[in-house]
């Protein structure tokens, strides 16, 4: 009776997935005259490498500091340490990831080899740093307030549901037109709800505002689910801890924190971790708005897996982003483990 | 219409051994109620019997066909659950026809048979009904209806009325007891309660701990109980219990005392018993009489008197710091507080050793 | 909570509550009301109504010229077809498949059964994006027979769009929850009774998994009919695309004037407000089968 399930799960989930660890050992293409080798490490160290350079500036013949037409410090170009440069073995090959300024004059330089990965990397870790909590905590507030009883209800509750039934796919499309600079909705109706005084923002097209924008939609989109996830973990506390608590004089932020909270700690577990999953799995809303521009702002890891494995035929070099993307959700989830555990 | 003997039957979930070699044999046509409290076994040894659990180690035979290996259905049993276990996406008459449908009985036989089985429970008019729409004691009397369509050598119940209401669990105990005299089949029967024993069965077994502690008829079990836990266990309200020192023996009587009480004299039966040994005296709550403190074998006070009208309940503090329970057959007002003293017929008495809790009496092997 | 003595003040609270909870009703009705009005839009007006609060009403030059003009750039009634004809195939056959193998994980008892089972958990954690090129490169390499004989690959075929998705660990995880709850009373009673497995699964199991059944179909409905990642990589036939991947059309061949966003909105409309309508009629077994991944979580 197993064997159709189980075996459609080992054909379809395990073995691809076992197979994209393989080929990240290897340098598979997708079509390619060369036979496959393996290359042991090679896929890892080239998304991974990561160095770092602090330099002085540039001196003149006369020791003193040259400056560019602004003032600011000139530095040496990296180029002279990255490329062919035998005393920084180390760093060949790299390329800038960011750099700030320490101590008098000196500079130090983060390099990558892979930058887009890297940034794709951050990126990531950010939208999900910030999605995790505030979605989760907005879904908890929502669900806190749609467990009221109230007459009609039901109706904002089915209303706050409803972006969750929306395709991702649907509503990254209609929010780019949403954010879009010059005809988008939002810069339209808050620069004449403002009478003009809102000076229009390049929403996605920004590098300070892109990710952003793509977090508060994705928020948008996902919370009811979570709301209603929330919800049902509401209703499993018994009313009656509510009439006792209440007996007790205990004051609304009281009841929550003693009774409420309490109650609620598996699906804490749960819905953080089922929200951080998904956005470590962040795909759609990039390659539907912005194709992980601009300057590589919004790239995402899945969306390099993606890109390379499929748009550029490199499926080595996307596996291997998939095992990493897989590694960092594993961690994740044994973390819950460990937390439940610690529970029960 | 079967035998069943059950030899040496030991069970063990992983390294937890719940059932510890249990020796049963039930005749033909015999009610046996298996009694224990909570988590005993009882529950596990009658699964085992419906092939329900698989035996660890030893036999269980019906009619001389050894059953470890067959499969619930082959064993010809019939069970009725606590939970009655009834299909709720079924009539009623879908739910007694089951096992007929399963087994591809033609459906003239099958109506023939759910009509009789509804006349004996005299649930005719509940046939086409949904389960949801029954009271509990309908849905009890679907899931035996359900188990006599099927003919079986052997009913099996597990706690059936334990869901029910105190007032529609007696109706149904008597129901269940005429079903044994009018099907004459053998029936085994799982209970907590030993109201249920004592009025059922013609043999009761009592198990504790995976183990049986006894088993016989229940006027056996009543006034010969073998140990401590037996005599503990049945009778309502329990047996008191009172530790004493043997005083002096002789041919007939055995004399025991303690501060508290005044020697007496048991009769001696033949008991395997010393001079000087420590014993426990079991004194049933009904066989306690209420006198003048001065007149009493034990003295204490009152503390606690429950009137349920035919009876009263009286909660006596020994000057020893125990308490006895006398149930004293009419309707008494005592003060808290009062001294009291209290007699009994020293040949309604039980004794049991100190050492293993065990009867002491001619009887003991 | 303030018992009515107060009348005033209560009264004020309530109109307080339901002014918070509108307004936030707004904040997620907005954009699916402003894409199903801007559909009916020409695109001049369409853009010109962003600047006030008649981007969310039928106002001006109300037509369904956009829709009409989506209906000839993209074949929606084939993506249309093909996105219902491989959800519900998909739906179907993930019902039976998983409710059986929850099923044998829930009531049988079988070697290795606890193991097999924390695999299919496993697999919960692995997101489908990153085994997709991997799964791409085994799909384009199975063997068929088919009505048409033997074929290598299937690439460009409803199938590559179905099998992959048939069976999956949260499906066979939500069935033998729900199988666990049920009263094992009823499993035990049906086999005393003589009943083969496959009857209990039949006769007793299946008939008492409304709730189950609804959730999964629920759950897989949502996730087939919004695949866009693995169709835009299997599929490169018209032929067998569905309604998430047409969505491109609108993006290959631009129109004068930049991005036709009326048609964009028609088409979005086309796809989302039959879903979204199914969604408001039955909005509490929709709730229900999310909230029942949490409990069960």
């Amino acid at each position: 009776m197993i064997s159709p399930g189980f075996g459609l799960i080992v054909f379809f989930i395990i073995l691809p997935f076992l197979s994209a660890i393989i080929l990240s050992f290897t340098n598979q293409r997708l079509i390619s005259p060369n036979p496959t080798e393996y290359v042991g490490l090679a896929n890892y160290k080239q998304l991974l490498s990561v160095g770092v350079l602090t330099l002085d500036p540039k001196r003149n013949s006369n020791g003193a500091v040259v400056r560019d037409k602004n003032g600011a410090l000139k530095y040496p170009r990296l180029r002279n340490f990255t490329r062919n440069n035998p005393q920084y073995p180390h760093i060949k090959g790299m390329r800038e990831l960011f750099s700030w300024n320490v101590g008098d004059n000196q500079r130090t330089y983060i390099l990558a080899r892979d930058v887009v990965f890297i940034k794709a990397v951050i990126n990531t870790l950010l939208f999900v740093l910030i999605v995790a909590p505030g979605q989760g905590g907005l879904a908890l507030c929502l669900a806190l307030l749609i467990n009221q009883k109230l007459r009609g209800i039901n109706i904002y509750r089915a209303i706050y549901f409803m972006p969750v039934v929306v395709s991702i796919v649907v509503v990254s499309l209609l929010w780019r037109f949403i954010y879009d600079y010059e005809s988008g909705l939002l810069n339209n109706l808050l620069s004449s709800l403002t009478f003009g005084a809102f000076e229009s923002v390049n929403w996605i097209g920004d590098t300070d505002f892109a990710l952003g924008s793509i977090i508060v939609m994705s928020i948008w989109q996902a919370v009811g689910f979570h709301m209603v996830i929330w919800l049902s973990g509401l209703q499993t506390i018994p009313p009656s801890l509510y009439e006792a608590a209440r007996i007790e004089g205990a004051s609304k932020w009281q009841t929550f924190r003693y009774v409420t909270w309490p109650g609620l700690r598996n699906t804490a577990v749960l819905v953080f971790v089922v929200i951080t999953m998904q956005a470590f799995a962040l795909f759609t809303q990039i390659d539907v708005m912005t194709n992980g521009g601009p300057l590589d702002s919004t790239q995402s890891i899945v969306f390099q897996a993606v890109e390379r494995g499929y748009g550029k035929q490199d499926i080595s070099g996307g596996s291997a982003i998939s095992v990493l993307l897989f590694v960092m959700v594993l961690c994740i989830s044994l973390l819950q483990r460990w937390l439940t555990q610690g529970r029960s | 219409m079967a035998e069943i003997k059950l030899r040496d039957v030991h069970k063990s979930f992983g390294k937890v051994e719940v059932i510890k070699g249990v020796n049963i044999e039930i005749k033909d046509g015999e009610f046996v109620v298996i009694v224990g409290p909570s988590g005993c076994g009882k529950s596990t040894l009658l699964r085992m019997i419906a092939g329900l659990e698989d035996i660890t180690q030893g036999t269980l035979e019906i009619d001389g066909v050894c059953m470890n290996d067959r499969q619930p259905k082959d064993r010809g049993i019939a069970m009725v659950f606590q939970t009655y276990a009834i299909f709720p996406h079924m009539t009623v008459r879908e739910n007694v026809a089951f096992g007929l449908t399963i087994n591809k009985i033609d459906k003239a036989t099958r109506d023939l048979k759910v009509d009789e089985a509804a006349r004996i429970l005299q649930m005719e008019n509940l046939l086409d009904r949904r389960p949801s729409e029954l009271s509990g004691g309908q849905r009890q009397r679907v899931a035996i209806g359900r188990a006599i369509v099927r003919n079986p050598k052997v009913f099996l119940f597990d706690e059936p009325l334990s869901n029910l209401d105190a007032s529609l669990r007696m109706d149904m105990r008597m129901e269940i007891g005429k079903l044994h005299q009018s099907l004459n089949a053998s029936m085994i029967y799982v209970t907590h309660d030993q109201v249920e024993a004592m009025t059922l069965a013609d043999k009761i077994v009592v198990l504790n701990d995976g183990k049986v502690m006894q088993s016989g008829s229940p006027m056996e079990l009543y006034k010969e109980p073998a140990n401590m836990f037996v005599a503990s266990f049945l009778g309502a309200p329990s047996m008191n219990f009172i530790n004493v020192e043997v005083h002096d023996i002789n041919e007939e009587n055995v004399t025991v005392y303690n501060p508290t009480l005044s020697p007496i004299k048991v009769p001696h039966k033949g008991r395997d018993i010393s001079k000087k040994s420590q014993a426990i005296l079991g004194l049933r709550p009904q066989y306690l009489r209420l006198v003048e403190p001065s007149d009493g074998i034990l003295n204490g006070k009152v503390i606690l008197t429950e009137r349920l009208g035919a009876e009263t309940i009286v909660e006596i503090l020994l000057k020893d710091g125990k308490r006895v329970i006398a149930a004293i057959s009419e309707d008494q007002i005592l003060s808290n507080g009062k001294e009291i003293g209290l007699q009994f017929n020293p040949k309604q008495v039980h004794l049991f050793s100190s050492e293993d809790s065990k009867f002491l009496s001619e009887n003991r092997k | 909570m303030s018992m009515p003595n107060n009348p005033d003040n209560y009264g004020l609270r309530l109109v307080t509550r339901y002014v918070v909870l509108t307004v936030i009703a707004i904040i997620f009705a907005f954009p699916l009301v402003f894409m199903i009005m801007s559909s009916l839009k020409p695109d001049q007006q369409l853009l010109a109504d962003t600047s006030s609060l008649k981007a969310f009403l039928p106002v001006g030059d109300i037509s369904f010229q956009n829709y009409e003009n989506a209906f000839s750039r993209v074949p929606v009634g084939l993506f249309v077809f093909n996105s219902m004809l491989v959800t519900s195939v998909t739906v179907v056959l993930s019902l039976f498949v998983c409710s059986l193998s929850g099923f044998s994980f829930a009531y049988l008892k079988w070697r290795g059964r606890d193991l097999l089972f924390s695999i299919i958990l496993a697999t919960f954690i692995i997101p489908f994006e990153t085994i997709a090129i991997p799964m791409l490169l085994i799909t384009s390499k199975l063997p068929w027979i088919g009505l048409d004989g033997f074929s290598i690959g299937w690439l460009n075929t409803y199938r590559v769009q179905i099998v992959p998705f048939i069976a999956d660990g949260l499906t066979i995880f939500l069935f033998v929850q729900y199988f666990k709850d049920l009263p094992v009373e009823l499993i035990e009673a049906a086999r005393v009774e003589g009943t083969t497995w496959w009857q209990i699964y039949r006769l007793i199991v299946i008939p008492l998994s409304g709730p189950v059944l609804a959730t999964a179909a629920i759950l897989k409905f949502l996730v087939m009919y919004n695949q866009y990642l693995w169709p835009m990589i299997v599929v490169q036939q018209e032929e067998y695309r569905p309604v998430m991947v047409g969505l491109q059309y609108f993006f290959q061949t631009f129109t004068k004037g930049g991005i036709a966003w009326g048609e964009i909105m028609a088409y979005l409309s086309m796809i989302t407000v039959p879903v979204l309508a199914f969604y408001l009629y039955i909005q509490r077994a929709f709730i229900a089968s999310v909230a029942a991944t949490g409990v069960k979580g």
